[in-house]
């Protein structure tokens, strides 16, 4: 009950952010709406009045809202202050649109996960996994992957050049194939990383090496596996169903998908609030609905052992045989910096736009003949330290909320459910556009899979045996979370959100138009992405230069981030030195804590 | 839960699967979008077949007729009004068959026998209500600011329209797509206005799916002869790479706008070009800050290197700028009036500036980036400032920025080239960007709006470019031509330097 009023709470907050917007960042929706409406019409005072008189602004903010909120019962959103139609009719259009491509997308994103978990699992399934170095590069490519880019390639490779499938529309199933790809090759590969993670943890536990003892099926192993580890991912996924469903304009508008995506963006911008205010509401609506369906599942999935404290901890039993691969990423990171850095990222030169790579330049040149492997270089630093910034704020908010799952959960489904660029601009009314903004108005947004990840490990970890042990024996609340559940919980957390940090570096660019963020001609790395990319088709280099050094970092990130485990020798249990001297040592925590347990 | 579970069969029947599929079918079809009429290949019964075209714009305001939908309307060939702009700018006959001026504020418009889409007459009575109509709106549309004007009934066919102020121009004005001639059927109660099958034009709209798509079908009594293709479906493709790809696997036979990135992926018999009259120029902040100085503004018109922009940023598919009005302004060419009295160029120093630019137009932050360059090489510092357009102006007009890079109409919904004159660069002037206030400017502005003989008005507005161009606030940069994708076979389109028609009669495939 206080969870649902919580989470009335905080939407009813959003809706009044919205509501005074503009009174808030004093940008004035005449002068937004008519832009929307006629970019060339010229707001004279005479014409910005009839607008307000229209919409009947002079009545001030709180008058609006109250006549919104009046009208919402009766199933009345109002009307659009762009276009003057009904704004309900339209987003619930929108919406469904946008459902069935997260629909697809989702099932692309499972696809991809299969993938990207294939080869532990077939390891698991035959305790082969002990020692063999963890994977990973491939799906923390995959998952730097900035969406636009998938869908240029995928629209003009498969949909123009090849045309096997439709390039873009919304009229049937196989226009949903391209954009739900696009949609769901990074999102599935986060998703898959995420469960990677988890999975040799879940076949060292005993129960797996009892059932390989007794004759089951490697198969039948590997789906307990996954049963096992599904639900601490459960919340993530809920996130990226109302991330995919709100949140994929790009792809919208490269494959003209009349989306809910688009339509609040386009809202955002005009501040048209009606629609804005309904677009939201749905989304917040469908993020609660999509989180008890999540909740619903993990119960159904280990609910009884959740209740009965009868889990075991999923740690990796031991640290995976380092590879070289982190070194190998990073000779790579540093030898595009040395070539790059000596090079001259703003001059301009449009003679020799667009050049295809060359000893003059390696990387090729962008659309103003500039050399792309000098912005790449030079962009590095910055890019780097700023989403490596929020990375860290994100992370810190991330776990400290995800430890007190009451009071976050809904605000992780609310704030997930909101569009980026609303919530930027919510930020920039609020905060005022200085320095700082934009790193906060990425950070008010990128905690939030943190948070739900964290506490959905908590969750688990908190219902183990050992954990109960260590109580049993006179721990305090504040023990157990220094020594059990922080050391636990976030190595898993870390590595996700350095999986993300590609992510973070894309979002960004993408406040770029709201004055936020880095301006032209500066060599960020979103913003050479998103300055490139109506060029993809004709210099793909110009994009696959920054998009594959992104890349390469997510794939560092993660590799490098196998080392990031669960910190030192913990004065509990006991046996654990003993056990770690042994190059054998197979056995996983739980094991041990089972015998403490039994002792 | 766990006792209602226990209770359960262990075992239900399971409905087939592909029953839950057919179920599903129908739930799913509401999540696609609707095609928009008839699909395109399907020539019909009758000769012609339907054309498929795509727009840039979707309709912002459900195809208001007053607004910037107007502009579609006109495209598709769905209204006309009384007059119709020819080539070279001048008001030409269209639901008006001749016109003369009464006296200073009095014109009577002649019409031609014509038929509303819905089957009634087109009498004078319904075209000065659809005009009164127009008056009425809310806000007013674009050519109509500023004016006030009463249309009467005058005879069998005369509309007699009466200006508040003497109004040389109103032929012109009455092009305006946004004063497009509706049957009395179209206007409904509360302002709302339904263009759906009630105005005059070779093709009738016969369905709107929001900002889609929307079909519409020859209108086979059109008093210009029938239509050859027998309807249009449109559809509203906002992003300019998806309007490329669509001309490119066959979807459509039309798309406008084909953004400079994209026409080189085009082949080149698909690719049209018109010079319009929008005109990319630097604007320097005249009254605050660096360029208060002529002696600055003169020295950054020197360091602007034109034709790098026009080559190097939009490929060619633009003119060097020559003035305020583009080649696509035919009459202009001929009559150009060189800018006498400049500053001398003074020795910039260092000095560091804001030049603002928006984003919407994909090509302006890149002609920022090649002036910041240029600019810098002169020795000023410059620093961008790229915004979403509806995010900058206020800041632009208040003068915030020392230097603003903008696209401008320079013929406006009027197609009146001296009311952008009067709008942009006089003291008074309710979009100075360049925050100009300059007598001599004043002066000739105001002379050219009184003169009402079109060749001498032509003269009296170049003589106001050139004062304009005088005090240096304004470099023209770039004229740019739009491109539009027109595929194989198709022919008759109505390629127009205003912008305002596509589709006509004439168009087939």
């Amino acid at each position: 009950m206080g969870a649902l009023l919580w989470r009335a709470a905080l939407a009813a907050i959003l809706v009044c952010g919205i509501g005074l917007l503009p009174w808030l960042s004093r940008t004035d929706p005449a002068l937004t709406v008519l832009k929307a409406r006629s970019a060339d019409r010229d707001a004279t005072p005479e014409v910005l009045a009839a607008i307000r008189a229209q919409l009947g602004l002079q009545e001030g903010p709180l008058r609006l809202l109250g006549h919104w909120l009046a009208g919402l019962p009766r199933g009345d959103a109002g009307r659009s202050w762009i276009s003057g139609a009904d704004v309900l009719p339209g987003v619930l259009e929108a919406l469904g649109a946008s459902l069935l491509l997260m629909l697809v997308a989702l099932a692309a994103a499972l696809v991809t996960a299969a993938g990207v978990c294939a080869r532990t699992l077939y390891l698991g399934a035959r305790r082969r996994l002990e020692g063999r170095p963890a994977g990973g590069s491939g799906s923390a490519v995959l998952a730097a992957l900035p969406e636009f880019l998938t869908a240029s390639v995928l629209a003009t490779v498969v949909g123009v050049q090849w045309g096997w499938l439709p390039a873009l529309g919304w009229y049937g199933p196989q226009w949903t194939v391209l954009p739900a790809l696009a949609l769901g090759l990074p999102a599935g590969a986060v998703l898959g990383r995420l469960l990677d993670d988890r999975l040799p943890a879940a076949f060292a536990e005993p129960w797996a090496l009892a059932a390989a003892a007794r004759g089951l099926p490697g198969r039948s192993i590997a789906r307990k596996a996954l049963r096992r580890c599904v639900p601490g991912l459960l919340p993530n996924l809920g996130l990226f169903v109302v991330g995919l469903t709100g949140g994929s304009v790009a792809v919208e508008q490269i494959f003209d998908i009349p989306g809910l995506g688009r339509t609040t963006l386009q809202a955002a911008i005009a501040q048209d609030l009606p629609v804005l205010q309904a677009g939201t509401l749905v989304l917040v609506a469908l993020a609660a609905a999509v989180t008890g369906a999540t909740r619903l599942a993990a119960r159904r999935l280990i609910g009884p052992a959740l209740r009965d404290g009868a889990l075991h901890t999923l740690h990796r039993p031991s640290p995976p045989a380092r590879g070289i691969l982190p070194l190998a990423y990073g000779l790579v990171l540093s030898v595009v910096l040395l070539l790059g850095l000596p090079r001259d990222p703003l001059a301009l030169d449009t003679a020799s736009r667009l050049r295809p790579p060359s000893t003059a330049h390696p990387f090729g040149t962008d659309a103003l003949g500039r050399d792309v492997l000098a912005r790449v270089a030079h962009g590095a630093l910055d890019t780097l330290l700023l989403a490596l910034a929020i990375s860290a704020i994100a992370l810190t908010a991330g776990v400290l909320l995800g430890l007190l799952p009451r009071l976050s959960g809904p605000l992780v489904d609310t704030v997930n459910a909101v569009p980026p660029v609303l919530a930027a601009l919510l930020v920039a009314a609020v905060w005022g556009s200085g320095p700082t903004t934009p790193v906060f108005a990425v950070a008010v947004v990128a905690w939030a899979p943190l948070a739900a990840h964290t506490s959905a490990l908590l969750r688990q970890e908190r219902a183990t045996l050992h954990l109960t042990a260590t109580r049993a024996l006179g721990a305090g609340p504040g023990y157990l979370l220094r020594s059990e559940l922080l050391p636990a919980v976030l190595p898993p957390v870390a590595r996700h959100a350095l999986l993300r940090l590609p992510g973070v570096a894309l979002a960004l660019a993408s406040l770029g138009f709201l004055g936020l963020g880095a301006q032209p001609p500066s060599p960020e790395w979103g913003l050479l992405l998103a300055e490139n990319q109506p060029y993809a088709e004709r210099a793909p280099w110009a994009v696959l230069a920054p998009a594959t050094v992104l890349a390469v970092l997510g794939a560092l990130a993660v590799t490098a981030a196998g080392g990031v485990r669960r910190p030192g020798p913990r004065p509990w249990p006991r046996s654990r030195r003993t056990r770690r001297a042994d190059p054998d040592a197979g056995e996983p925590p739980a094991v041990r804590a089972e015998l403490v347990d039994a002792g | 839960m766990r006792f209602l579970r226990r209770l359960r069969p262990l075992r239900r029947p399971r409905p087939p699967r592909f029953l839950a599929a057919f179920l599903l079918t129908p739930l799913l079809a509401g999540c696609f979008a609707s095609s928009g009429g008839d699909d395109g290949a399907g020539s019909g019964a009758d000769d012609g077949s339907r054309l498929r075209v795509a727009l840039a714009f979707p309709p912002a305001e459900n195809l208001s007729p007053h607004g910037a939908d107007a502009t579609i309307l006109s495209r598709l060939g769905v209204t006309e009004g009384l007059t119709a702009l020819d080539a070279n700018g001048t008001a030409a006959p269209a639901l008006a068959a001749s016109w003369r001026r009464e006296d200073d504020r009095t014109w009577l418009f002649t019409l031609r026998e014509a038929v509303f889409q819905d089957g009634s007459d087109v009498t004078p009575a319904a075209v000065a209500a659809s005009l009164t109509r127009a008056t009425e709106a809310e806000p007013p549309p674009a050519a109509l600011s500023g004016v006030t004007l009463t249309a009467k009934a005058a005879g069998g066919t005369g509309v007699r329209v009466t200006t508040a102020a003497p109004d040389p121009v109103l032929p012109l004005r009455l092009s305006s797509p946004g004063l497009g001639v509706l049957a009395p059927k179209a206007y409904g109660k509360k302002g709302a206005v339904d263009p759906v099958g009630t105005a005059t034009g070779p093709f009738a709209l016969t369905e709107v799916t929001g900002a889609t798509a929307a079909a519409l079908d020859r209108f086979d009594d059109y008093w210009g002869g029938r239509a050859q293709a027998s309807g249009v479906d449109v559809r509203f493709i906002a992003d300019g790479t998806a309007r490329a790809n669509a001309l490119r696997t066959g979807q459509v036979d039309l798309a406008e706008a084909i953004p400079v990135a994209q026409a080189a992926t085009l082949a080149g018999d698909t690719r049209r070009e018109t010079a319009t009259t929008r005109t990319t120029s630097l604007l320097l902040n005249a009254k605050s800050g660096v360029f208060k100085d002529p002696a600055l503004r003169a020295a950054a018109r020197a360091a602007v290197d034109t034709s790098v922009l026009a080559q190097g940023v939009y490929e060619g598919h633009a003119d060097a700028g020559a003035g305020l009005y583009g080649p696509a302004v035919t009459w202009a060419e001929g009559k150009r009036v060189q800018p006498a009295g400049r500053a001398k160029a003074g020795s910039p120093g260092g000095a560091s500036l804001t030049l603002a630019t928006y984003d919407n137009r994909p090509e302006l932050p890149e002609v920022a980036q090649v002036l910041k360059q240029q600019l810098e090489k002169a020795g000023f510092k410059v620093k961008l400032e790229v915004r979403e357009y509806s995010r900058l102006e206020s800041d632009a007009l208040a003068g915030r920025f020392d230097a603003f890079v903008g696209a401008r109409n320079s013929l406006l919904d009027t197609g009146d080239p001296v009311s952008v004159l009067a709008g942009d660069f006089t003291c008074d002037g309710g979009y100075n960007l360049a925050l100009l206030c300059d007598k001599a400017v004043d002066r000739a502005v105001a002379a050219a709006q009184t003169v009402a003989d079109t060749g001498e008005r032509q003269d009296a507005v170049l003589a106001a470019e050139a004062a304009i161009l005088r005090t240096d606030a304004v470099v023209p940069l770039v004229h740019q031509r739009v491109i539009t994708g027109v595929a194989a076979g198709v022919g008759g389109a109505l390629l127009d330097p205003y912008e305002r028609t596509l589709v006509g009669a004439g168009t087939r495939r």
